[in-house]
């Protein structure tokens, strides 16, 4: 028993370096697969350090919400799980979702990572504690990059809480509202 | 009063310190946030809903539950699978800059044999030039997100959805007609009235990305 402890010891050790290596090697091989690039381009560069630094939440709601529109109704529209009839309906609601989150989506966070700019002040002379309710404590300089990530991270964060509501108050009913135009435009252009 | 007060400075500095140089992990996991809070705002719509007969809460509960996990699973598995072989292209320099190449060369290096090499790691290497790489990375880690996101959300996940939710409205079409005499008469796509009568069960807001 002892002896078989030992032996399966010493054979495990070479066992686990040699399963190491070869996740190593695929992992290589999966990279080497992986096209490479050198970008040179000053204006392309700039770019995309913008995009790094300024790219936040709201707007990859709005690039989603565009993105959305040109492919959803089309995967509704050849979903050959229902009828026609009622793929029509169902193509009229993903349009009005898409519409009614996209807009709420946007705006609501936009509005809630300017409020907490707005409340994120470093602290100081003739600045109010409540305008640094939001700032991280040590922070003296709120000109970093990791500063401006930071207050774009918490009012995301904040934006899904309020969102937890709007869903309810505003989504809902726009998305009905707009769904029930929608599918009575679709009648008016099959009776045509 | 002052414990929720440390309560919350700890929080705004695990916000600062987690997500202040990271913002495609912050896009990520925001991301993923954003679909569980629709998610219980829809299990909970589901509960407060009065007019929804409890056999069919209990129902609508694993449905809902099923439909979270497809549509928070694949838009993490997507999004963060891009973000990471992108940061993974870009720390072992096959996505660079010629500022950061030019740099490695002039240590002497040989680019074959450090650019694309699995233990390769520009910024704890080469810490003299870590602004240029980080502007370089954030930026590639948000498009790389953006891409994964947009992939998941609006192609991969519509299409999983479709398929299961037209499984299941089925399979309650037919739990419905069970006691009909024409049980054996199933359709074999959903009627318009059908479709009506289940969507009308369900919150308007359903799968929607908030």
């Amino acid at each position: 028993m002892v002896l078989h402890g030992i032996n399966s010891s010493n054979t495990s050790a070479p066992l686990r370096s040699r399963l190491q290596a070869s996740i190593r090697s695929i992992k290589q091989k999966g990279l080497d697969m992986l096209p490479g690039a050198e970008f040179s381009s000053e204006k392309f560069l700039y770019r995309l350090k913008d995009i790094g630094k300024n790219f936040s939440s709201d707007k990859q709601r709005l690039v989603l919400g565009a993105t959305a529109i040109v492919t959803q109704p089309v995967i509704d529209a050849k979903n050959k799980s229902v009828d026609e009839k009622t793929r029509k309906v169902s193509v009229a609601r993903t349009v009005a979702k898409i519409i009614a989150g996209t807009l709420t989506g946007f705006f609501i966070r936009y509005g809630c990572i300017k409020a907490i700019k707005a409340f994120s002040q470093i602290p100081g002379k003739g600045v109010p504690k409540y305008k640094t309710i939001f700032t991280p404590k040590g922070i003296t300089d709120n000109t970093t990059d990791a500063f401006e990530q930071y207050r774009n991270a918490m009012g995301t964060v904040i934006a899904l809480g309020v969102m937890l509501f709007t869903n309810f108050l505003i989504d809902a009913p726009l998305t009905k509202f707009l769904t029930n135009v929608f599918t009575k435009h679709q009648e008016t252009e099959d009776k045509k | 009063m002052s414990s929720l007060g440390n309560l919350f400075s700890k929080f705004t500095s695990y916000m600062y310190k987690h997500y202040g140089e990271n913002p495609g992990t912050m896009l990520v996991h925001t991301g993923v946030l954003g679909w569980i809070f629709s998610a219980a705002g829809q299990l909970f719509a589901i509960a407060l809903n009065d007019k929804i007969p409890k056999e069919q809460k209990s129902f609508l509960y694993p449905q809902e539950a099923a439909d979270a996990a497809i549509n928070i699973l694949s838009f993490y598995i997507i999004t963060s699978s891009f973000k990471n072989v992108a940061s993974k292209l870009v720390s072992t320099g096959k996505l660079s800059t010629s500022k950061i190449r030019n740099y490695i060369k002039s240590k002497g290096i040989n680019p074959a044999e450090y650019i694309g090499k699995l233990e390769s790691n520009i910024e704890k290497d080469f810490p003299e030039i870590k602004d240029d790489y980080k502007a370089f990375k954030n930026g590639v880690d948000v498009v790389a997100s953006t891409v994964g996101s947009i992939l998941s959300c609006n192609i991969v996940t519509p299409v999983l959805r479709n398929q299961y939710a037209a499984k299941k409205q089925k399979e309650a079409i037919a739990e419905m007609h069970k006691n009909d005499p024409q049980k054996d008469v199933k359709p074999k796509t959903l009627s318009m009235d059908a479709y009506i009568k289940m969507a009308s069960l369900k919150f308007p807001s359903s799968n929607l990305k908030i």
